[in-house]
């Protein structure tokens, strides 16, 4: 009970926080929140679970894309949209995850690399349905019971999404599930002799997070009310990897402190260094990497272990 | 980039006299992404002609202060920098980036009721998919690039042509406008290629378009090394077929990197540089910078000068009489062919004179005289 | 038939380039386990070296050839040294060099990025664009010298690697990293002239691609996917997977694009379905690795 009350304590700071913001930085904040939720579910699959997958966006833009044609292409209500989307996502994940499991490291890595390009061709040539290169645009979210949700109220409906991302995985880590995941990346020759089924672990591992990411981009589609292929191309993938890496793999910490670093770092360094801002994200990269292994949560880890 | 920083640090300083009463102005570039090597000579031209306006006193008696801003060609970053412009209180935002940028930028612009303009961007659609009054583009349109190339081969009596594209946003939307244009005047598109992005050949595509023995092929890919390897082929085959391309081969950097494949290639551009204020603003730009600039610096000055012209002509900076001045305006410039006229008809938010365009071809490995202009 | 034949040239010219790639990748992973996808701007900067010294200062073109492979193995030596050899050293898990590497890659691109101009730099063809008829077979210049030059360098590895004490002693690295150190074969080398002969191997891809493709700041990328794919299509286990890889990829792309009867678009996502079942039906890739 008091758990609940902490998640809705934080859903209500998160969202409060969106009326003191101006436009900018409102938008700024609700695209930062949309990134630290993505990267909680990319952690609690490559951190946690151990599986290196360059899908994540491939499936944050069928949510996207799909609970966008549902509602305006094939005139659903917005509720059914919602779970066609979800569907649909979990078709998609399962439909890579089964035969996947058979590959382990880098070839999942590949194949995953592999469909988030297909994606994108499927985008581009999909004519009229997706827009092709042009994407999608001139809609808005329906009305809610007759109220339309925008500006900081649409921004307290990302921060919703992004406590309960978290909730789920907070509660699923701390789980038999999450001891599994965590015993699959360790070593799953000793987790399947300890009786976890390690391919349906990871077929669970896979679809939940790949779900996740489709719930995460139906909500981003009404962010700027349009959706277009850029957005969903590996390259954002590998930004992704990175903030997980950088903030602390395998820790929900390091995701958030990983995804708010790397988002903002151009807009602070941008007025600072110009466009050598790319270069000094590549140095902070193999830096990070070199002297904190770990992660940034590493130092938050060693500074509370010296104070204690 | 040094000449662009020296720019700004000169126009800052110009500024810094009167800084607390300029006329706000945002930009959004590209410097690090696929955009860079269109968004970055723009974007000078731009900055030279806010110089320039600032020199002959500014507007409205006020200076002009560009807000730089930086997308990296990333779409959903491109629509936060245009609310971060708006709240700084730029009173017109100019995009010099990616298409789907621009396009994003738009939902942003739409609803805070502020001008946009993309001096650059050609895609139809930027003005369709969205009815938002308070946006347009001059750049010159795909489709009004094909009825440029078309009323110049029409003498050659096209019946069956190919078309040959890249897989890049531009690329495609190019592409449909072209195919558009094309069934529009009866002419069958015999041979529809892609050439992808990294892509270390293109001869499977020509061998294809070798087969279906097309009257001409025409080039809509904007990607310039995908673009070399399909003149390399050509030559390759030895194909006798006309070449006729988009504006995208008009950029200079085909003068060295299509070296020994580009004669006789004819492509559309906004651009003659037989056009007096051609001479005039390439012989200014040199004297201010030192440097020499070409089509690309065009488009970012005559945007940043449309803008200036609106602002003069609404007699204040408020965005509702900017966007009514913009909509109502007819410009001058260095782009376009000779006399070519910027306007707005009712309606239409596309501001390139449909018979603006000309077609130039490649002679010696330069870009050679202009052949034809027009759409007649 | 004659286009099926020219078209065999165009894609087994490709098809080295990937080979190259994957058999920098490969000389990599063999000894360390390491996945380095800076191969693809490894391949770039050897492009824009190409552009310097031949296009630019116009060196006769083996000088310069040499010249930016000799840099190249420095380059990767260097690599090794700043961001590989620390975490191996400290006994960091196996992922911590390879995203290591994903951060230098990003570090290369933009350090080209910021000392060129944004647009393509052209790199000279050393036979220039002729065009070749030998039989049946026709094709560029370049495209027969990718294919000669590879030829020689696949011949050169694997007599390496089986004829002689040194390349033994990079195989029984390969087998067993602590029995190889208790025969006395000294790790730290090892690695380090995987790493040199690494980005040796990416900068002739780079060198020789370049003339067709020009030399840009955004060409690694796909060269790294290319690569890589070849190298799982070949599997890793041999050096002659890689040319097999290769050759399997760019065939499968360009016979697809110039046969297959779907819209063009669509013909570049062929070889990345095939890739994902090729994968699934046969992970290990086409050569198994002798016992």
């Amino acid at each position: 009970m008091i758990a609940i009350a902490r998640w809705i304590g934080a859903i209500v700071v998160l969202s409060a926080a969106a009326f003191f913001l101006s436009d900018y930085h409102n938008d700024v904040y609700r695209k930062l929140m949309l990134w630290v939720t993505l990267a909680l579910g990319y952690n609690f699959l490559f951190g946690v679970c151990g599986q290196v997958a360059f899908s994540h966006f491939a499936f944050y833009g069928i949510g996207a894309y799909s609970v966008v044609i549902f509602l305006f292409q094939v005139n659903m209500p917005l509720p059914l949209a919602i779970l066609c989307g979800i569907a649909l996502c979990i078709l998609f994940a399962l439909a890579v995850a089964i035969p996947s499991t058979r590959l382990e490291g880098f070839y999942l890595a590949l194949a995953t690399l592999a469909l988030g390009q297909l994606f994108i061709v499927v985008l581009n040539e999909g004519g009229s349905v997706t827009g092709g290169t042009g994407g999608i645009a001139n809609y808005r979210l329906p009305d809610i019971f007759g109220v339309r949700i925008r500006g900081p109220w649409y921004t307290a409906v990302i921060a919703t999404l992004l406590v309960g991302t978290l909730a789920l995985l907070w509660r699923l880590d701390h789980s038999w599930f999450g001891r599994a995941c965590r015993a699959v990346r360790d070593n799953p020759e000793a987790a399947a002799a300890m009786g976890v089924d390690v391919a349906r672990t990871k077929v669970i591992a896979f679809t939940l997070t790949s779900a996740l990411a489709g719930i995460a981009g139906m909500v981003y589609a009404f962010v700027d009310n349009t959706v277009n292929p850029p957005i969903f191309g590996i390259d954002n993938a590998f930004l992704l990897l990175f903030m997980v890496i950088v903030g602390g793999a395998g820790r929900h910490a390091g995701a958030v402190i990983g995804a708010v670093l790397l988002f903002l770092l151009p807009f602070w360094l941008s007025p600072l260094v110009g466009h050598h801002h790319a270069l000094v994200f590549g140095v902070l990269i193999v830096v990070a990497i070199l002297f904190q292994p770990g992660g940034l949560v590493g130092l938050w880890d060693r500074f509370s272990r010296s104070r204690s | 980039m040094k000449r662009l920083f020296a720019l700004l640090g000169a126009a800052l300083l110009a500024w810094s006299a009167h800084a607390q009463d300029t006329i706000k102005i945002g930009v959004i570039t590209d410097r690090v992404g696929v955009s860079k090597p269109y968004s970055e000579p723009s974007t000078e031209g731009l900055v030279f002609g806010a110089n320039e306006i600032n020199r002959r006193g500014g507007v409205l008696g006020k200076k002009i202060e560009l807000l730089i801003e930086d997308d990296q060609s990333r779409p959903d970053i491109s629509a936060a920098l245009a609310r971060k412009l708006i709240d700084q209180g730029a009173v017109f935002i100019l995009s010099m980036s990616l298409t789907p940028a621009t396009q994003q930028q738009q939902t942003v612009t739409m609803e805070a009721k502020t001008p946009q303009m993309t001096p650059m961007n050609s895609g139809d659609t930027l003005t369709t998919q969205l009815p938002n009054p308070y946006f347009w583009q001059t750049g010159p349109l795909g489709s009004i690039q094909i009825a440029t190339l078309l009323a110049h081969a029409r003498s050659k009596n096209l019946k069956r042509v190919a078309l040959i594209t890249d897989n890049s946003d531009l690329g495609q939307l190019l592409a449909r406008f072209f195919r558009g244009g094309l069934e529009k005047s009866g002419i069958q598109v015999v041979a529809e290629e892609v050439v992808p992005r990294g892509a270390t050949t293109a001869e499977p595509q020509m061998q294809k378009i070798r087969a279906a023995n097309p009257d001409a092929m025409f080039m809509a890919g904007v990607l310039t090394a995908e673009n070399v390897l399909i003149l390399r082929a050509y030559r390759q085959f030895g194909l006798k077929f006309p070449i006729h391309s988009s504006y995208n081969l008009s950029v200079p950097v085909y003068m060295s990197v299509a070296k020994g494949l580009i004669n006789g290639v004819t492509f559309v551009d906004a651009y003659d540089p037989e056009k007096p204020e051609v001479k005039e603003f390439e012989a200014a730009y040199k004297k201010a910078t030192g440097k020499d600039s070409f089509n690309l610096h065009g488009y970012g000055y005559d945007g940043i000068m449309m803008v200036a012209e609106a602002i003069k002509k609404a007699g204040s900076t408020d965005k509702e009489k900017i966007r009514e001045a913009m909509q109502t305006l007819k410009y001058k410039g260095v782009m376009g062919a000779k006399g070519m006229e910027y306007s707005f008809p009712e309606g239409k938010r596309a501001g390139f004179d449909p018979n603006g365009m000309v077609v130039r071809v490649y002679e010696n490995d330069k870009q050679g005289r202009v052949v034809h202009t027009g759409q007649k | 038939m004659q286009d099926f034949l020219e078209l065999a040239v165009s894609a087994a010219a490709s098809g080295c380039v990937y080979g190259l790639l994957a058999l920098a990748y490969l000389l990599m992973i063999r000894p360390t386990g390491i996945i380095n996808f800076a191969v693809g701007e490894w391949a770039m900067v050897a492009a824009f070296g190409g552009f310097l010294l031949l296009s630019k200062y116009e060196w006769p073109y083996a000088v310069g050839m040499a010249a930016v492979l000799a840099f190249m193995l420095v380059l990767g030596w260097a690599t090794e040294r700043i961001a590989v050899r620390p975490l191996v050293e400290k006994g960091a898990p196996i992922l911590a060099p390879i995203l290591a590497l994903l951060g230098m890659l990003v570090v290369y691109r933009e350090v080209v990025s910021v000392s060129f101009p944004p647009d393509p730099h052209p790199v000279p063809f050393p036979f220039g664009l002729g065009r070749l008829e030998w039989g049946p077979l026709g094709g560029s210049y370049q495209s027969f010298f990718i294919i000669g030059t590879t030829i020689l360098v696949f011949l050169g590895a694997w007599f390496f690697f089986e004829r002689t004490v040194a390349g033994k002693s990079f195989e029984a690295v390969a087998l067993h990293r602590r029995a190889a150190a208790l025969m006395g074969i000294n790790l730290s080398r090892v690695t380090a002239l995987s790493f040199a002969a690494g980005a040796g191997m990416a900068g002739l891809a780079g060198l020789l691609v370049s003339p067709n493709i020009s030399a840009h700041y955004l060409m690694g990328v796909p060269l790294a996917i290319q690569g890589f794919t070849a190298l799982v299509i070949g599997g890793v286990g041999r050096v002659e997977g890689a040319l097999v890889g290769g050759l399997v990829l760019a065939f499968a792309e360009q016979f697809t694009a110039r046969y297959a009867p779907i819209p063009s678009g669509f013909a570049q996502g062929v070889p990345l379905l095939l890739l994902m079942i090729f994968l699934l039906v046969r992970p290990t890739g086409l050569l198994k690795a002798r016992a």
